[in-house]
This record gives C-alpha cells, structure tokens and sequence, in this order.
C-alpha cells in the first residue's frame, strides 16, 4: 500500500513540479 | 465495464490508505485544468492555412475565443445540471464519463481542424469538453469531504490546487507538442489536439481506478466528531432542492461570484495592465512572467488558504479575502502611481491567491452549511457563479479601461476606476459573508441531525 501511495502521489507531484519550474522559469524575468 | 464503475464496487475495503484519493482527485483535475491554457492555441488556431501569418479563410481571434467561452460557460451549467447525478453515480463512473467527454472533446475538433470546420471546435472541446471539465470539477469533492471529516478544506483545497496547476502544464505541454509536430505544410496543431485527447484521457484513468468511497460508518482512526460543533458549522444534512431554497445558498452564491469577478478580470489583462502602468519598465517577456507568478500564486493559495479554513474557520477566511483584498485593490493604484513595481506585482500575487482561495475553501463551507449528503450537487448549482463571474470580471476590466482611455485618462490610470469598483463588488461580497446564519432546521433531512 505504501509503494502504491509513492507512485500515485509521484504520478501527480512530478508534472505538477516540470509545470511550476517552467512557469518560474518565466517570472524570473520580472525582475530581470 | 459499467458495474466496475458502479459506486457499490468502489467502497474502499478495511485497511485503505485515505491519502490515495488525493492524488487520484489531482490527477482529473490537473487533466481538466487544461482549460485555462487553452490561449495557446488561440493564435495557431488562426494561422492553419496561411501557416506563418492568417490567410484567407482562415479563422480569426475573435471566432476562436468563443471555444475557451463556450466551455467555461458549460462547465457551470453541466456542474448544475449532472451534479445530483454525480453524488448518485459515485466519483469512479462520474471521473470515467469527464475522461471521456473531455479527452472526446479534444479528439472531435482535432476532426474539426481536419475538416477545417469551426462548429465541430465549438462542440467538441467547448461543448462535450465542457461536459468534461463540469463533471470532473465536481466529481471528487464529496469524496474527499467523507474521506477527510477532520480537514475538509485541506483535501478539497489540494484537489482543486490541481485544476490550477493544470495551466501549469498544459501551457508549455502545448508548445513543445505543436513544435514536435510541426512540418513545412501543417501547424501542428491537429496532431497535438489529438495527443492531447488521448494522453488526458489517460491520464485520468489513474484517478478513476484509484478513487474509492469509505464505507459508510467509517472514521479516521481516533477521530470522534467534535461533540459541540463549531459555530456555523452543522451535524444535519440539507438536500440539493433544499438547499438551493435557502438564503444561504445565495449568499454563498454572492460571495463566490464576487471573489471570483474580482480575480478573473485581472487574470485575463495582467499581461497588458502591468506594461500599461509601468510603460517602458516592463517588456512584454517580463509581463509572461507577471502572469506565470499570478498563476502559482493562484495554484497556492488554492491548498494554503482552503488548510487555513479548517483552523480559522470558512466565514472567517472569507472576511479575510474580502477585507484584504478591499485593502489591496484600493492600494494597487498608488502603488502605480508610485512606480512601486516589486509592491504591486506583490499585492497581486495576493489577490490572486485569494482568488483561488476562494475557490477551494467553498466546497468545505458548503459542507458546513448543509452536510455531506449531496454536498457535490450543491457545488454544481453554486458553480454557476463562476459563469456568471467569468463574463462579468473581464467585462468590467475591459469595458472600463476603453471607457477610460475613449475619454482622455493616460494609459496608465485606466485601470484605477476599475480597482476601486473591484473594492465595491467585494465590499458586496464581504456583507453577504457577514449575514450567514445556520440554516433553519426546516430544510434538514429528516432525522438527520441539528445545526
């Protein structure tokens, strides 16, 4: 159960993440 | 197929870990939240036979635009009308027919792009996908709110941060897509549409086989219901028919439609707005990047203030989005004035979190007010006011920057009238949130328990 609720909370958390970096990677230059 | 998605065959055995329906909420609406990226399309949407710049008979802006209305305006409606039939059908089959309708959607207007005929976008992704983004919206509410009686904000609040984070993705999912499939004589874009369809679809199977629904005397271990219930919040249950007969209900409706009309407005000009109020300062690259921080503060503050709800309680919550926003949007404009840029992307930054906030604590107030009975359906009939909000907030920010400028006031204090009218309409927010009250018992479920 515990390998189970690693893999659904990766499957959600990794896009989440590649999603966030790309977007900061743009606010950045707000202040650039 | 069907008895697999029946909600008798979803009741979680003995033993489930409660914290995998999150992510599986997450996954659908990551999926859907697809739709507030949907811009990147608008322009590739306009350029598919000239390819580099719009040809004749190429579609323009303003026909394209209609596809993200339309489906915002279905997503309401579907969330009301399919909302008592998603607290009957249960969260497996209710997220099944969103992954269908929406990754349908998407794969009908890539026929649509085929065909180059514009109807089939207006139906497949603003219609069917808009059925989609309604049922997939409301389908893990109800089942969080039972799986977590002791943070009902916290797990409704992660589950909506994912609609917000779906922009997140999609956004440059979309044009790493359209690059990949672009060739010397297509866009792209048909190919992308098509992927997309079938990846979401997916992509939210894994939410659809991992929900469960607890088993109906089932508690988190050593959680006892508070033996005296917090003010405003009750141990009955009110019906959908009921409940939208209350003065509660509209007022809900009130508050979410002026916490939302206020956010939306700015989301759709931000880009603009701030290179019109710092002209020269900022280059339209840095405003992408004013709107991106805008839509992590609106990803955060969907799960940090539905949390903070479950401590500080809803109403309370409310009046701190609406009296901190009054206070913000009345600032904004001298903060212009200023050339405070760091102070005015930061009071937005908050207004924007406010924004999802509001959001993400409503489905834990609506518990509150009216029980876990059929607090889905209720969420669907309250969610009309996003459509409302959604026509309303651009129109307001729009129409009154024209109006504005039409009559002689610099660019760069266009926008203060229409702050300080953003100030009024949560003013009429905040006084709604002030005069709840419990719900007469009148309108509870026989037997179901007192306020």
């Amino acid at each position: 159960m515990k390998g189970r609720l690693l893999v659904m909370w990766l499957a959600v958390g990794i896009p989440l993440l590649w999603g966030i970096a790309r977007t900061l990677e743009n606010a950045l230059k707000l202040f650039q | 197929m069907s008895s697999l998605l029946d909600r008798e065959h979803t009741v979680a055995p003995p033993g489930f870990n409660r914290f995998l329906v999150p992510p599986a909420a997450i996954a659908v609406h990551l999926a859907i939240g697809q739709a507030y990226a949907f811009s990147t399309f608008n322009l590739p949407l306009t350029k598919l036979i000239g390819l580099k710049a719009s040809a004749p008979g190429d579609w323009d802006l303003k026909e394209v635009g209609w596809i993200f209305s339309i489906a915002i305006a279905v997503l309401g409606s579907s969330a009301a009308l399919f909302g008592r039939w998603v607290e009957r059908a249960g969260p497996r089959k209710s997220m099944f027919t969103a992954a269908l309708c929406f990754g349908g959607g998407f794969l009908l207007s890539a026929v649509g792009i085929h065909r180059h005929e514009l109807w089939l976008l207006y139906l497949g992704y603003g219609v069917l996908g808009g059925c989609g983004l309604g049922i997939g919206y409301i389908s893990p509410v109800s089942t969080l709110i039972k799986w977590f009686p002791d943070r009902p904000g916290m797990a409704t609040g992660m589950a909506i941060m994912g609609f917000g984070g779906g922009a997140l993705i999609a956004a440059p999912l979309s044009v790493i897509l359209m690059d990949h499939f672009k060739t010397p004589t297509s866009s792209g874009v048909l190919e992308t549409f098509a992927t997309m369809g079938v990846i979401y679809f997916m992509y939210m199977m894994i939410g659809v086989f991992t929900v469960r629904v607890p088993a109906a005397d089932w508690k988190p271990a050593g959680w006892v219901a508070p033996a005296q219930p917090r003010k405003l919040v009750t141990s009955a249950q009110v019906a959908v028919d009921a409940a939208w007969r209350t003065p509660q209900f509209w007022l809900l409706w009130v508050v979410l439609c002026m916490n939302v009309t206020a956010g939306i407005g700015v989301i759709g000009q931000a880009s603009p707005m701030i290179q019109e109020i710092f002209s020269g300062k900022v280059t339209p690259a840095a405003a992408a990047g004013f709107v991106g921080l805008l839509s992590l503060f609106n990803m955060g503050g969907r799960f940090i203030w539905a949390s903070t709800s479950d401590y500080i309680g809803r109403r309370n919550t409310y009046m701190v989005f609406f009296l901190l926003g009054i206070a913000l949007y009345a600032l904004v404009p001298t903060l212009g004035h200023l050339g405070e840029k760091g102070l005015f992307v930061a009071a937005f930054c908050i207004i924007l979190s406010m924004y999802g906030g509001g959001f993400a604590t409503i489905p834990a107030y609506l518990r509150d007010m009216f029980g876990t009975y059929q607090v889905g359906a209720i969420h669907g009939r309250l969610l009309t006011a996003w459509s409302v909000a959604g026509v309303l907030g651009p129109v307001l920010v729009n129409y009154i920057r024209q109006y504005q400028i039409d009559s002689g006031v610099p660019k760069a204090q266009a926008y203060s009238v229409t702050m300080y009218i953003m100030c009024g309409l949560l003013l009429v927010g905040f006084l709604c949130n002030l005069a709840m009250r419990a719900v007469d018992e009148k309108h509870h479920q026989p037997g179901s328990g007192r306020s």
